[in-house]
């Protein structure tokens, strides 16, 4: 029983609604692609077999990296620990700027509480997905940015072929930080909030997920880590992000590098420079990362460990470059001076 | 069913017997005389009427602050208040708990529960400095007294005080409390002093240290079978709202010597109502417990063991009623908070002076409980430094100042700016103060505990889900 509970508890993310790969998101996704692929053959003989033939492709399921998908995600279940302590200090945060928000003297609790109920939960519900979305653009930027972060981003991005499973693809340490960017965006929204519109603040809500979120997944969020390239119109790909468009994030192609870093909005990557249309691309793209960053597809002590060694490198380069040679430089300063053996 | 009769009267009488037993031992009294001299006919040495007396003058001196009509009456009201206070050569009629429909109560004249008691004579005197002026508590009062004589139904609007609330929440620490926690069940319990194995004086019915935890008892203001009640039945005793709960005795009326419920037990069962603590029965069972306790020395002088027990008894009594202030202190200034954000956003000023009463009333139930605080055996050092600071010598008032000090005549200054956010803020500060040093528990209209709710309930769980 015990050991039946224990690996419930491991899948329990398939049957919970709040998590992308719930199942009832993943057999939608699937629908979706179903569609899109006998729309996209007008329903030639045959088409509807061999869409199912192409969702449900062994070469893609069973590949070497897709397996090591599934194995990461499993084994991540065990850094669990790392997280918890985490949430605790949610509630934490989001006291500390609720107590800050009453020195803001053009502020005050309940400030718009006369609104109606209807426009605050509205207004709730959108502003935590916009800012919730926007942080992860941003965190997701950053994990491409710097050295030290990308070591551990690496990890998603050496997956060569891509399945719902790969959203899980994550080194734990990156699940920390994936972690405390929710707690920040939370912590921050929720008091702002109970703040200026009073107690009586929720969420427009289905299956207990913002309802935003909620239409997310249920329009194929699942399909942005898949082989199945549903590209969008071009106008569209400018707010959201198409399934295509993640695909070419993962691209190996040069022009593909640090393009498509939104969630669900395309707005931020139109806003800062980096959106890219999937019009005119191949939907035959390789997925992976270039031999130099010392990966690997399937390996999983490369992919626990490396991100570790490639951290410890650039620290280590970080502190040699940022402390050890200016203060060479400033005892250099200190050194009497030579003496002119020609004098 | 014939065949064997007595099984099922045996049954009878020995649960009889045992819930008899057990009743006793839930209730405050009756305990039989253990005086070695007596020679009077008295069967129960129980015996509290003046610290019941005193309750019933406290609550007739919160009525009567409220009586002023905003200066033409206040030389008679001030008098009338003072002969509460400092008791009266006149029997005194009983303002307060007083009969009302479903409700009876025996007794009218404060001299039915005992004569020529004051409040006064009992009052905590020493240093105050939660009230400007430099004040002991029992000047303190007296200033109180003269305040709130000059005031219109008690309510002074320009300073932000309701004198018949801190009057009366005041008096319960100052009084109630500062007495049983700093004087009977402190040094009273000592081995020299009263000792049980004399009569308490001179012919008593009861011993030195029988009555000395009785007063502590009836300081307390628990009815003698309180424990026997829920927290709801506590509760509606002390606003006269179940006569069935109140009348332990089932003769039809309340006796207010021992079926009503006053001050601090009445807060304890405000904070019990929560179904997060048991303040009252927690005290209640160590009042019992300490009594029978006294009780089996039958007379004689309580060994060293037994007074050590006592002891301990007294210090769980003085805890929990500390905490019991403390958790009223905490949901008071959870209304204050609220209040300020009602005044902020009335929406006319009909709706800002209804919020504005409700919030001096609130905050002088506050003050008064932070004051009581400071009035127990422990003036509370650091805590009280700290409390003092952040409610101030009166609320934000309407014109977003407070009370900075009396000058010589006794008069308020107001002379300091304090914006309605910052003083929402101290509210909240109080309240994080109050579970830190107290560990309270009930924590009735905490300001933050929804918003920790909305932040648990809304949490995603984090969430390694990566893009």
């Amino acid at each position: 029983m015990d050991l039946l509970d224990q690996i419930a508890q491991i899948f329990a993310d398939f049957v919970n609604p709040k998590k992308r790969i719930f199942l009832g998101y993943i057999a939608l996704s699937a629908l979706i692609a179903l569609g899109f692929l006998v729309v996209r053959r007008k329903g030639a003989r045959g088409a509807w077999a061999q869409a199912v033939k192409q969702i449900l492709d062994p070469k893609v399921f069973l590949s070497r990296s897709a397996i090591a998908d599934y194995k990461i995600f499993v084994i991540n279940r065990l850094f669990s620990f790392l997280i918890s302590p985490l949430l605790l200090s949610q509630v934490g945060i989001a006291t500390a700027i609720y107590f800050a928000l009453h020195r803001v003297e053009f502020l005050h609790p309940g400030q718009f509480s006369t609104l109606n109920q209807p426009t605050i939960i509205a207004l709730f519900t959108l502003v935590l997905f916009v800012v919730d979305d926007f942080s992860k653009y941003l965190l997701h930027r950053w994990m491409h940015r710097f050295p030290l972060l990308w070591s551990l981003h690496k990890v998603h991005h050496s997956a060569t072929t891509l399945t719902p499973v790969t959203v899980y693809r994550v080194h734990p340490l990156e699940g920390v930080l994936y972690t405390l960017r929710s707690i920040v965006t939370q912590g921050s929204v929720i008091p702002l909030f109970y703040f200026l519109f009073g107690s009586d603040i929720s969420l427009y809500s289905v299956v207990g997920v913002n309802v935003l979120v909620f239409v997310f997944h249920v329009t194929g969020s699942n399909l942005r880590h898949s082989h199945i390239s549903i590209s969008y119109w071009p106008w569209l790909e400018h707010l959201f992000i198409s399934p295509a468009q993640h695909h070419l994030h993962h691209s190996t192609a040069e022009r593909h590098f640090d393009k498509n870093f939104g969630a669900a909005l395309a707005i931020w990557d139109w806003l800062f420079a980096s959106l890219h249309l999937s019009k005119g691309e191949t939907s035959d793209l390789t997925f992976g990362l270039d031999a130099r960053e010392n990966s690997s597809e399937a390996q999983l002590s490369v992919l626990y460990f490396q991100p570790l060694r490639d951290m410890a490198r650039i620290a280590k380069r970080l502190l040699r470059r940022l402390i050890l040679r200016p203060a060479l430089r400033l005892l250099a300063l200190f050194r009497p001076p030579r003496s002119d053996p020609k004098a | 069913m014939s065949k064997h009769p007595f099984k099922l009267t045996t049954c009878l009488v020995a649960t009889a017997l045992f819930s008899g037993a057990a009743f006793a031992g839930d209730t405050y009294g009756p305990y039989p005389v253990t005086v070695k001299t007596y020679d009077g006919d008295k069967t129960n040495s129980v015996s509290y009427g003046g610290q019941i007396a005193r309750h019933v003058l406290s609550d007739s001196l919160k009525r009567l602050a409220g009586s002023g009509n905003g200066g033409a009456n206040a030389a008679e009201v001030e008098a009338q208040m003072l002969s509460y206070f400092n008791g009266s050569d006149l029997d005194l009629e009983i303002l307060a708990p007083t009969a009302r429909d479903g409700f009876p109560i025996r007794q009218t004249m404060v001299g039915e529960l005992s004569g020529g008691k004051n409040i006064a004579g009992k009052f905590y005197d020493g240093a105050m400095p939660a009230w400007p002026g430099n004040l002991t508590g029992k000047e303190v009062l007296l200033h109180m007294i003269g305040k709130a004589a000059e005031a219109d139904g008690g309510f002074d609007a320009t300073h932000g005080y309701d004198y018949a609330q801190l009057i009366s929440k005041f008096t319960m620490g100052a009084m109630a409390y500062n007495q049983a926690v700093d004087n009977y069940l402190d040094e009273k319990l000592d081995a020299g002093v009263k000792p049980n194995g004399q009569p308490y004086s001179e012919g008593a019915a009861y011993t030195g240290k029988e009555h000395v935890w009785d007063e502590a008892f009836g300081y307390f203001g628990a009815a003698a079978h309180s424990l026997l009640l829920s927290a709801e039945d506590n509760y509606a005793t002390s606003k006269r709202k179940s006569l069935e709960a109140a009348d332990a005795n089932g003769d039809g009326i309340v006796d207010l010597k021992s079926e009503m419920v006053f001050a601090g037990a009445y807060y304890a069962a405000g904070a019990d109502k929560s179904g997060k603590t048991a303040y009252m029965q927690t005290i209640m069972r160590a009042f019992i417990d300490g009594r029978e306790l006294i009780t089996s020395a039958n007379g004689e002088d309580l060994s060293e063991a037994q007074r050590q027990q006592l002891k301990a008894y007294a210090a769980t009594i003085a805890d929990n009623w500390e905490k019991v202030f403390a958790e009223a202190a905490f949901k008071y200034a959870g209304s204050v908070y609220k209040d300020i954000t009602a005044i902020t956003t009335a929406a006319d000023d009909e709706a800002r002076a209804k919020a504005y009463r409700a919030y001096v009333k609130h905050w002088s139930e506050m003050k008064g409980f932070v004051m009581a605080l400071q009035s127990g055996k422990n003036n509370l050092g650091r805590t009280a430094v700290h409390l003092n600071r952040l409610i101030g010598f009166s609320p934000v008032t309407l014109d977003e100042t407070i009370v900075s000090g009396i000058d010589a005549d006794g008069n308020f200054i107001k002379d300091r700016k304090l914006s309605w956010n910052s003083y929402q803020l101290h509210m909240l500060r109080v309240q994080e103060l109050l579970i830190k040093d107290f560990a309270i528990e009930a924590r009735a209209k905490d300001a933050t505990a929804e918003l920790a709710g909305l932040v648990d309930s809304l949490s995603n769980d984090g969430g390694a889900e990566s893009d």
